[in-house]
């Protein structure tokens, strides 16, 4: 049913591109109107999935984790401005993955990401004949990128939190035990907390730093790691301005995502 | 699940955790091997300070969290590098910044470090034992800062290499201890033994070795000894920095580290900690690894997408051929097999449109290729046998049977039902057979010829039988007409004609008077022949060589053709080969033979020449004097022969003329053997040479063969012989 519904939006993709660019700088004005608590309970919901859908395309397109991030990134961003109504989510996301390509300099060719896009809504189906059809199609992925480019005024290159965290695991590292490091998947499970917070706004709502302190102490705390801890705590060093509760604050929200995802599949 | 990381987060989390677990997976079949182990290590200290969302997320998740294949298999290449450039920003320890208590930090320190760990320290004193050293920081996976925990450790002297120079290894370090306030920093080895761990543990006590055998295999690279304060590992002037500096936070330190802003030190660092990037990573449910399907992924879809636009192109690229555009057609191919390397369809489409256009290897390798990707496509295999039969007949056109066959074979081999390719293999192998009867035969007359060649020196032997016998009688008159030949050339000398057809006679009266000069000399003493005439040489010389050079531009051709004739006529009929210089050699040899043979006089003589004849040419080093004497000889010899042979019914002492008929052909064999030496060299020339010998000389004495050879004589030199003879004649008259 939803399959459905997701591939006859593909199918409008180009007819959308085209009201889209034109309705560019009413955007912002219909957004507001937007209030409704179920409404945009609905939307994280579309949000949500739309973003497992970079997750899912990003994977099958062999992309690295920073690029993705830069993504959902530029997605979030990108509906942070403008409406659900007069976007077509996927087309934006097809184009957030084109463009994240360029960005993180990973090239990602059209072709590919409309194959493996077309292969998520019609799963099973042959490969799309390159025709008029396709070409398009193509075109549309293009347009939306220039518009998103537009929307977000050509800022399209963030800091994610990766670096950062990878850097604390080192430094973590140093601190603890060698063999309860080796026994315990702590960088595992705090990059999937990572990548896994992309799925939401919590991505662009929180300092990078932020992220990367939270995915490293929720690794910690779920496999009861301790750190030694002097007058500061671990994470009191690696990042100064952070206190317990927003960390607390941030454990919850991504901890949500988990939820999410009961939720809206 | 892992049960110890289980037993772990429970015993962290208390009965909270514990209850949520027994909830969350309680489908788990894992779950319940596990859960009475759990039960017991679950103490009743509850945190009091962990949210619940935490512990619900945990016990959710917790199939995925303790899998152990959530765990990376690939431990993260731990490599240390001492190397000043940093691919990520290496961060001082972290307790450092966070104000660990001394005894906590000793303790720690004591906890962790390891048999195999890399040290840095500095040495305090000198023993005859070993020395002390005062331990700075660990290098290596471990990175601590311990310079300020007074943790120090004994190096034994066993444990110091000799560094060979002194008896004493320690007096090495003596020096060291002296330069101490310059700080000499040691990388030391912790080696202690099993027994010496424990005391380490308790007692604090670590040993230290030099030796690099001790190192954890990972670290055997490492240099152990002095090092210079450069060479510190950078985590720990980082530190350093620190210390002196205590505003400088772990967030501006990173901030501000060159290797923090390298773009690839996420890579790199994945790379490290063992974490694969581009494969789903997730604790997700619906992101997890076995839900991505293998054809869903982009480069699946591509080669399929790839393949059936290829064979799109095939289909344009077959209507194009069908309608006799063969260069679209050939395009659309192209095209195709640009999309999908290995097409079949399109590998077999092309291969046929090489075969029509001729070019049978290309489509060959066309449809080989195509049956290698799939070794059942019909048309590929008739095609292939087609194309090889007809390139095997195309072969067979070249002569290259053996080729051709392979191909035969080849396409029976795989159409066993294809009638074209046997038919042709069985006329083939007839032929074959053909053509090795004929080789066998040709073998055979190779044979012959050989030894016709043989026959062909008796044959000579007769004719010079010949030649002697008319010089005996010609002998007689000798006399006389040496005396009227000296005056000619005497008169000749004077007068110097320049016009080529004069030329020619005038050589031959030059000869002449080098004849009489021979004469004499060979009268006086058989042993010193041909001596160089010492007062006509320099004329001599000049004239010839011009003389050579104009018979080279006449005779060439005409030489050819001669010996042509020639060997035509003294062998046998059917030798269809010019005659190379080797038989020519051979032919003279065997004359020579037959005149060594002839009387033993004369081999002496023969022996004689033939030796200075060698002097003469190894002292004449430059190829044209040896030529020009060599030429000399030849002339004077011939025109002697000629007119010994000219004079048949003269009477002469008959021993005389025949060792003179032996010298002039010795001379012959000599010079060919000569010409032979520098073959390479002046080759035509030289065979140039001797044809215009042997003309000069058969014009004059076989009458059989005169006719013969006016058809192949040029006029000028009809014209240079008719005037020869009326110059005879008129001699005849005096």
């Amino acid at each position: 049913m939803l399959l459905k519904f997701q591939a006859s939006r593909f199918c409008v993709h180009i007819q959308l591109t085209m009201q889209a660019s034109r309705s560019a700088h009413v955007a912002t004005g219909v957004e507001n109107n937007v209030t409704a608590a179920g409404e945009s309970s609905n939307e994280t919901k579309t949000h949500f999935r739309v973003c497992r859908f970079i997750i899912e395309t990003g994977v099958k397109l062999g992309m690295r984790s920073v690029p993705v991030a830069t993504a959902c990134s530029l997605y979030h961003k990108f509906f942070q401005t403008a409406s659900l109504q007069v976007y077509e989510p996927y087309l934006v996301a097809m184009s957030c993955i084109y463009l994240a390509g360029k960005v993180e300099e990973q090239h990602l060719r059209t072709r590919d990401i409309i194959n493996v896009c077309h292969r998520y809504f019609r799963p099973g189906s042959d490969p799309l004949e390159l025709d008029e059809k396709f070409w398009e199609l193509r075109d549309s992925v293009v347009q939306c990128e220039l518009l998103i480019l537009r929307q977000l005024n050509f800022h399209v290159s963030f800091e994610h939190p990766h670096k950062y965290l990878l850097h604390y695991l080192l430094s973590v590292r140093s601190l603890l035990n060698r063999h309860a490091w080796s026994r315990t998947p702590i960088a595992e499970t705090a990059w999937a907390l990572l990548k896994d917070s992309y799925h939401g706004l919590v991505c662009v709502r929180h300092q990078p730093q932020h992220l990367a302190i939270t995915a490293l102490y929720l690794a910690l705390h779920t496999y009861g790691v301790k750190v030694p801890a002097g007058e500061r705590e671990w994470w009191q060093v690696l990042c100064e301005d952070i206190t317990k509760a927003q960390i607390e604050a941030i454990l919850t929200e991504l901890l949500q995502l988990y939820d999410m995802e009961a939720k809206c599949t | 699940m892992d049960r110890d990381l289980l037993k772990q987060s429970v015993a962290f989390h208390g009965q909270t955790l514990f209850s949520l677990l027994k909830c969350e997976q309680s489908e788990n079949p894992d779950f319940k091997h596990v859960t009475a182990d759990l039960a017991k290590s679950v103490n009743q200290r509850d945190k009091e300070d962990d949210s619940p969302v935490v512990e619900q997320f945990i016990a959710r998740k917790a199939d995925l969290l303790f899998a152990p294949a959530w765990k990376s298999t690939t431990p993260g290449e731990e490599e240390w590098q001492e190397e000043s450039q940093e691919p990520y920003a290496i961060m001082p320890p972290l307790e450092q910044f966070m104000d660990v208590s001394y005894n906590e930090r000793r303790e720690l320190f004591y906890r962790d470090v390891e048999r195999g760990d890399v040290v840095i320290g500095r040495i305090t004193s000198i023993r005859d034992f070993g020395f002390f050293v005062n331990l700075l920081c660990t290098a290596g996976g471990m990175e601590r800062d311990v310079e300020d925990l007074e943790i120090m450790g004994l190096c034994p002297i066993r444990d110091v290499p000799s560094t060979g120079n002194h008896d004493d290894p320690l007096s090495y370090f003596h020096i060291g201890d002296l330069i101490r306030e310059h700080i000499v920093w040691i990388y030391y080895l912790l080696s202690n033994t099993a027994g010496v761990k424990d005391i380490d543990r308790y007692h604090e006590k670590l040993t230290v070795s030099l030796y690099p055998t001790s190192l954890a295999l990972n670290m055997e690279r490492t240099k152990l000894g002095v090092i210079s304060k450069e060479e510190l590992p950078l985590h720990y002037t980082r530190g350093e920095q620190v210390t002196t500096d205590s505003r400088e936070s772990y967030e501006m330190l990173l901030q501000s580290s060159l290797g923090f802003s390298n773009p690839s030190s996420v890579d790199y660092l994945l790379g490290m900690l063992g974490i694969g990037d581009t494969q789903s990573h997730s604790l997700m449910r619906g992101l997890q690894s076995k839900h991505f399907m293998e054809d869903d992924f982009a480069s699946a879809i591509r080669k399929k997408q790839s393949a059936s636009w290829a064979l799109k192109c095939v289909k344009a690229g077959v209507n194009h051929f069908k309608s006799g555009r063969h260069v679209e057609a050939m395009n659309e191919y192209n095209k195709a097999l640009e999309m999908d390397t290995n097409n079949v369809e399109a590998l077999v489409a092309r291969g046929a449109l090489y075969a029509t256009k001729g070019s049978l290897v290309k489509a060959i390798s066309d449809f080989e290729l195509a049956l290698e990707s799939c070794p059942t496509h019909r048309n590929a295999k008739k095609y292939l046998c087609q194309t090889l039969v007809e390139r095997g007949g195309q072969l067979e056109e070249e002569e290259k049977l053996i080729t051709a066959e392979g191909l035969y074979k080849k396409a029976i081999a795989l159409d066993d039902t294809f009638h074209e390719a046997k038919e042709a293999l069985r006329k083939l192998q007839m032929h074959i057979q053909k053509t090795l009867k004929l080789k066998a035969e040709e073998a055979a007359k190779e044979k012959e010829k050989q030894l016709t060649a043989e026959t062909s020196a008796e044959k000579l032997r007769k004719i010079l039988k010949e030649e002697k016998r008319m010089k005996k009688k010609r002998k007689r008159y000798d006399s006389t007409s040496e005396t009227s030949s000296s005056s000619d050339s005497s008169s000749d000398d004077l007068s110097s004609r320049k016009k080529p057809k004069k030329r020619k006679h005038k050589r031959r009266r030059s000869s002449h008077s080098g004849k009489k000069h021979k004469q004499r000399v060979s009268s006086r003493d058989e042993e010193e022949h041909y001596p160089v005439p010492a007062n006509t040489s320099a004329s001599f010389i000049n004239e010839k060589q011009t003389l050579i050079k104009l018979l080279d531009g006449e005779n060439r051709a005409e030489n050819r053709t001669l010996s042509h004739e020639k060997s035509r006529e003294g062998r046998f009929e059917d030798d269809p080969f010019t005659r190379s210089p080797e038989t020519e050699d051979r032919k003279v040899k065997g004359q020579n033979e037959c005149f060594s043979g002839l009387n033993g006089r004369d081999k002496d003589t023969y022996r004689d020449r033939r030796r200075s004849e060698d002097e003469h040419s190894t002292q004449q080093e430059s190829c044209r004097n040896a030529r020009i004497t060599s030429c000399r000889k030849d002339s004077s010899s011939s025109a002697y022969s000629e007119t010994s042979r000219k004079s048949d019914s003269r009477d002469f002492d008959s021993r005389k003329s025949s060792s003179r008929t032996s010298d002039s052909r010795n001379s012959h064999s000599s010079d060919s053997r000569r010409s032979d030496s520098y073959k390479s060299g002046s080759h035509g020339r030289s065979e140039v040479r001797e044809g215009n010998d042997r003309q000069i000389s058969y014009s004059d004495v076989s009458k059989a063969w005169e006719g013969n050879q006016k058809k192949n004589v040029p006029t000028n030199l009809l014209d240079i012989f008719n005037q020869i003879a009326e110059f005879e004649r008129e001699r005849k008259k005096k």
